[in-house]
């Protein structure tokens, strides 16, 4: 394994400039990472458990800020930013979280247009979108179920369904199939491919199953230590 | 999905408790406001009516001076009636101190000349007294505006306590929302973490909270008012039926048109400032987030 740089270009959807981040002075979680991701790119970010992938990610989706170095989102310096315009870099972000975040007193309609509820949008405006995306990940069926009476897939592709709604630039996934059979697995997998070819939506997915890496031709980044490096496994093109 | 489900859950128990609080706030201090108002404008009352009237004591002096006398008081400029009082007004006047019927018999009584006079003739006094000097009687002349500037004065007092009291009232319900909301804000971090994460403004966040507060408190601020209300008409409509003595133990509260706007303003005051603790905590607490 080498450390791992990429070419910067004015193109980036992301952009990772000396980057660090340590929760409480205990040490780094993350250490001068430079990353970039070329807009419409697909990449996977693999590593071991502790290895720092879901505080790239947090860094990544503005929940946390960095100790050191420079976040660029479609060319925006993120620390430089005010709170109305993070929130509206956020837009253009899709998030699939590892544990859901699916609000559990909502339908899995209601969860996933909550972005669009978000940015001021009225139901009638949106209503076939959500039931159309719904139906696309699988749960035409279950639009009105409340989320505790979801499977853990199901909960999974309303998440998924929520961080698609916006039409997102950006869709960051932490872990999307670790809650499915491997037959579920391989089909969210196949709806990312599917959403970056189609709509151009960069995507960048962290996960430990390397068997599902494979079956993609697609660069990976393994993160160990909280450095970031390429894996050699991996033959995929750099995105 | 075309009826909107709020983002925040509804109610728990705290919201229940934060109600009974809100409310006993609102009670009270409608009650305060009331009872205020009430003694105040029965006092102004008191006082507008006794600020023209002055009263001439004669002492070693027989009726028919005193009567002469009351006749060239009535003839000043600015008075309006002067007249002697018979020995049952004296009496009636001296029964706080004897009792009724408690009068001893024999007992000499000086004799008091009720002037009325117009409130703004001050030279009057100065006449009485000259025209008593002149007709060599002992006079003891007493304006009761001298009392009237008393009350005046304690009735400010008695508005700056009532002022004091509603807004020491006001301000304890907002720090209470303040703390209510910052405890919600808190229970409910997820929420609002996934909202941020969404695309959500400060601005969003805190209008969540800002209704959720305002409907409680304009609620609980109407229930407040409503038993303000029966808790006065009680007063009002039992002090009238016990009579005189019983009235004069409770307090001045009537139902009036002022009354009642008190009553239906608290509610939306209480709203208003339940939102306004709501807005400035959550978007005070925000800040420290991303």
């Amino acid at each position: 394994m080498s450390r791992f740089r990429f070419d910067f270009s004015d193109e980036a959807s992301v952009r990772l400039d000396g980057v660090s981040l340590s929760y409480d002075r205990t040490g780094e979680v993350l250490s001068e990472i430079d990353l970039n991701l070329a807009a419409g790119s697909f990449t996977f970010l693999t590593g071991p458990s502790g290895a720092g992938k879901s505080s790239l990610l947090k860094l990544l989706y503005l929940a946390h800020a960095p100790d050191r170095g420079v976040i660029r989102l479609f060319g925006q310096t993120t620390h430089d930013l005010k709170r109305k315009q993070l929130s509206a870099l956020r837009r253009r972000i899709g998030v699939v979280f590892q544990e859901f975040r699916l609000l559990s007193h909502l339908t899995a309609a209601e969860n996933v247009a909550l972005p669009l509820r978000v940015a001021g949008r009225k139901p009638a405006s949106y209503e076939h979108e959500v039931q159309d995306l719904l139906r696309w990940v699988g749960l035409g069926e279950r639009m009105d179920a409340p989320v505790p009476s979801l499977s853990g897939g199901e909960q999974q592709r309303v998440a998924i369904a929520r961080a698609l709604i916006n039409k997102p630039d950006l869709l960051i996934a932490d872990e999307p199939t670790g809650n499915v059979d491997a037959e579920m697995g391989q089909r969210i997998m196949r709806l990312f491919a599917e959403l970056n070819r189609r709509a151009g939506t960069t995507i960048l997915v962290a996960t430990h199953d390397l068997g599902l890496v494979r079956e993609f031709d697609a660069p990976v980044l393994r993160l160990n230590h909280g450095l970031l490096v390429r894996d050699a496994e991996f033959g995929g093109a750099e995105a | 999905m075309s009826k909107e489900t709020p983002l925040l859950p509804s109610s728990d128990a705290r919201e229940a408790a934060l109600f009974f609080v809100v409310g006993a706030l609102c009670f009270l201090a409608a009650l305060a406001a009331l009872v205020s108002r009430g003694t105040y404008t029965a006092a102004q009352a008191w006082s507008a009516q006794v600020e023209g009237e002055i009263t001439v004591i004669l002492e070693d002096t027989d009726r028919r001076a005193a009567n002469t006398l009351a006749e060239e008081i009535e003839a000043l400029s600015g008075v309006i009636e002067a007249r002697v009082l018979n020995r049952e007004e004296l009496e009636g006047l001296l029964e706080p101190s004897f009792g009724p019927g408690g009068m001893p018999e024999g007992l000499p009584l000086p004799l008091l000349i009720a002037v009325l006079s117009d409130p703004e003739a001050i030279a009057v006094v100065g006449q009485i007294e000259s025209l008593a000097e002149t007709a060599g009687l002992n006079a003891e002349v007493s304006a009761h505006s001298g009392y009237a500037r008393d009350v005046r004065g304690a009735l400010a007092l008695l508005r700056l306590v009532a002022l004091g009291v509603v807004v020491l009232l006001a301000a304890t319900a907002i720090a209470v929302i303040a703390f209510a909301t910052h405890a919600a804000l808190l229970a409910r971090r997820d929420i609002v973490d996934v909202l941020h994460l969404s695309g959500a403004e400060d601005k969003f966040i805190a209008n969540l909270f800002e209704r959720r507060f305002w409907v409680l408190a304009l609620r609980a601020g109407s229930v407040g008012a409503l038993l303000a209300l029966m808790v006065t008409a009680l007063i009002v409509f039992s002090g009238g039926a016990q009579g005189e003595n019983a009235a004069q133990l409770l307090p001045q509260l009537s139902l009036d048109v002022p009354d009642v706007l008190i009553l239906l303003v608290t509610p939306i005051l209480a709203g208003l400032s339940a939102r306004l603790a709501a807005h400035l905590t959550v978007m005070q607490s925000l800040k420290g987030t991303l």
